[in-house]
């Protein structure tokens, strides 16, 4: 970033507007000098630069809601709102940008309400084309030059101590490692983390809700059917035992010499039912294969019936005509002769005659297919006949056995009957045992029955789930893929955990060691700059090989605080250069300071203006007279590039003016006012640079 | 090791990364850099995600 120019309007001391302020950016000429006097407005003009950036003021800028001139106020009519603004222009990475900040007063009567402030920035590219950028310009500062550092770039020299000061030390090594890019890291890290987390999450959903209740499910099914799998076997079981039972029963009543003879009737009826059952069984699969394998043959006779109309018709017609065949003709035809051996070569009388036959005769092939077609057509009239004649049978068949059955389970009941009432105690009791293993069992077949349909319908149910699962192997590529993201997140946490380290290592001790290196160019003391794994910045003295903290003088804590500066500013430029993770890929930064050369010696004084000019890419410096002494005015007249002087108009009536001798000619620096207002002009020395 | 050597080794985690990481790191810290100096600090979770989910596919 280097700043290229500066307008006011109506900002505090500077009535209408200035002109426009150019800044220096020469390599070697790289210093702006501005002087004035106290209260000329050099702290408004410092506050001009934090203003139109960041909104943002120094400490010592006092009452803030005057920031409209006074007398800008005073001359404006009720109601006509004075415009205030600041405008910057800079140049960075080959653009140029310029900003303004603007805010409105009304006057309203005594009072005078400031409107809330307002941005607006252009840019221009190498086309030279200006535009407005598509983010905030908030946004665009910030990235060129991020808010939370403004300190470090603009402030106020006779308050530079404060950097080390007890009370701003947190303040400050929080504002560094945020410039070293510790604190982006940081962010990161924890950020990465969060949605580490909520990676997990997802995966986690993806897990549950689809394929674990589907399996939850189907697991439940398994064991169900695993029940009444079990249920069954105790079943089949159960009724092979009450079988058993039965016979035994059966033999019982065979012993029993009143029971024998209707016993052994029952039996040999039983085997017969059996028997008539499986037959009944058996004739019913006849029938059913009979259906499915000819059934199709009944249905048939209505397109026979319209085939044979089709021949008919045709026949009628004369398609179908018997004798000469249109094959036979075309073979005459192309021969050329006919069986006769009449000629019948192209356009002969005789040619024409058997011509004429050609749409008379039918094709023999036609007529061939018509008599293939035909005798199938007669086949399959007489299979629907057959199928009828079997059917009718095997159901004939079915009639008569059922009615044996029924015949058999009425002398089977009447024997029964009999057994039931039997004068006999024994045989009744037998009977009746027989009676409840029967229906027992009867029970148990139904079960049977039951169960098997059951493990059907499960089985139905576990074959949709499987494919519902089979589905879900989609999901399990997204699991992976969730995986896969989780590991990468962890892999950029851990690494950029790393890198935390190596660099706040790395970067503190460079650091370090420059501040060390600069703070022993100026200051005469054996005291050394130390910063903490904090970042906090202290000077120490080495008594007798023991680190002892030092009371510095404010002087000392100037330039301890000029150097931390200066070293931030050398080892972010030479970092961004090398393609670090830094804050700002910037590398050319500028510093305006006002009053640097406050309260220090004339060796300090001397010292740091030989070494800020170099440190920074380009200086901005406000001073007063008595600070631009000799010294300082030897060591930065050769990098002076630009240079003004604030006027300062005293509305006081018999104020003393002063003045400055620059470059040979006097530049006044305090003047009466014309009017009763107080108030600063800007104006540039002409210096033979 | 010299120093300049220490220097450079800071950034060799992240430029040894697989490139999917790498990608990560970078626009993570990026996205974390522009919001700095923002105000209002929502949403970054749904934007890191979004950028997870683009760089590993």
């Amino acid at each position: 970033m280097k700043l290229t120019s500066i307008r006011l309007c109506n900002f505090r001391s500077f009535y209408g507007k200035t002109p426009e302020i150019t800044l220096a950016v020469g390599d070697v000429c790289n210093t702006t000098m501005i002087h004035g006097n106290n209260g000329a407005g050099k702290t408004s003009l410092l506050n001009a630069f934090t203003w139109v950036l960041y909104e943002k003021f120094s400490a010592a800028f006092a009452s803030i809601e005057q920031l409209v001139n006074k007398r800008a106020i005073a001359e404006a009519k009720t109601g006509t709102p004075i415009e205030c603004w600041v405008e910057i222009a800079w140049e960075h990475e080959g653009k140029r940008y310029r900003v303004k900040r603007q805010c409105r007063a009304y006057k309203n009567g005594s009072d005078c309400n400031i409107s809330k402030t307002e941005l607006l920035m252009q840019i221009s590219g190498d086309d030279g084309r200006w535009y407005f950028p598509p983010q905030q310009p908030e946004e665009v500062i910030g990235q060129i030059l991020p808010a939370s550092l403004h300190q470090y770039f603009f402030f106020d020299g006779e308050r530079i101590e404060e950097i080390v000061r007890s009370d701003k030390k947190a303040e400050i090594a929080e504002a560094t490692k945020i410039f070293l890019g510790v604190e982006v890291i940081n962010r990161s890290i924890r950020h990465l983390a969060e949605a580490k987390k909520s990676l997990e999450n997802e995966l986690k959903i993806i897990g549950n809700s689809e394929v674990r209740k589907l399996l939850k499910e189907q697991g439940k099914i398994e064991l169900e059917i695993e029940k009444i799998k079990k249920r069954q076997t105790e079943r089949i079981q159960e009724l092979n035992y009450q079988q058993t039972f039965k016979k035994d029963t059966s033999a019982r009543l065979q012993e029993l010499s009143a029971a024998k003879e209707l016993q052994s009737r029952r039996e040999n009826l039983e085997k017969q039912k059996v028997y008539y059952q499986n037959q009944l069984r058996q004739t019913k699969e006849v029938i059913k294969k009979a259906i499915s394998g000819r059934g199709y043959s009944v249905l048939l006779p209505e397109l026979t019936a319209k085939f044979r109309e089709i021949v008919t018709q045709s026949k009628q017609r004369g398609d179908l005509n018997s004798g000469i065949s249109r094959e036979f003709i075309d073979n005459l035809l192309k021969s050329g002769s006919c069986i006769c051996g009449a000629d019948l070569s192209t356009e002969s009388h005789s040619c024409e005659n058997v011509k004429t036959w050609l749409e008379k005769a039918g094709s023999s092939s036609v007529e061939e297919m018509v008599i293939r077609m035909s005798s199938q057509a007669d086949e399959i009239d007489k299979q629907g006949i057959v199928f009828w004649e079997d059917i009718d049978r095997e159901q004939a068949r079915i009639t008569r056995l059922r009615k044996n059955l029924s015949e058999i389970e009425a002398e089977l009941d009447s024997i029964q009957e009999k057994l039931r009432k039997d004068p006999s105690e024994e045989i009744r009791s037998l009977q009746k045992r027989f009676d409840d293993i029967e229906k027992y069992i009867t029970e148990l077949t139904l079960e049977q029955g039951a169960n098997q349909q059951q493990i059907a319908n499960y089985n139905k149910e576990l074959e949709i789930l499987t494919k519902q699962v089979t589905k879900q192997k989609l999901n399990e590529e997204k699991q992976a893929l969730a995986q896969r993201r989780i590991i990468a997140t962890q892999d950029a946490i851990d690494r950029l955990t790393e890198v935390k380290l190596r660099q706040e290592k790395q970067f503190r001790l460079q650091l370090e060691k420059r501040v060390k290196e600069i703070f022993s160019e100026i200051s005469f003391t054996p005291y050394i700059p130390k910063i903490s794994e904090k970042y906090e910045l202290t000077l120490v003295e080495n008594t007798a090989g023991l680190e002892m903290p030092v009371a510095a003088s404010t002087g000392e804590n100037q330039i301890l605080s000029l150097s931390f500066i200066s070293s931030i500013i050398d080892r972010v430029r030479e970092w961004s250069a090398k393609k670090m993770l830094m804050l700002t890929d910037s590398s050319t930064f500028p510093i305006v300071m006002d009053s640097p050369f406050g309260s220090l010696d004339e060796v300090y004084r001397r010292h740091i203006a030989k070494i800020v000019p170099s440190l920074a890419n380009q200086l901005i410096i406000l001073v007063t007279k008595t600070q631009w002494r000799g010294e300082v005015e030897t060591e930065i007249a050769p990098r002076i590039g630009k240079e003004y002087v604030l006027i300062y108009y005293s509305s006081k009536p018999d104020c003393e003016q002063d003045y400055i001798e620059l470059g040979g000619d006097r530049y006044p620096l305090v003047k009466q006012s014309p009017n009763e207002f107080e108030y600063t002009e800007i104006i540039e020395v002409d210096r033979d640079f | 090791m010299t120093k300049q050597d220490n220097i450079n080794n800071v950034q060799e985690p992240i430029i040894n990364a697989p490139a999917e990481v790498r990608q990560i790191i970078e626009r993570v810290w990026q996205l974390e850099k522009s919001r700095l100096d923002k105000k209002s600090l929502s949403h970054i979770n749904d934007d890191i995600l979004a950028i997870v989910k683009e760089a590993v596919q």
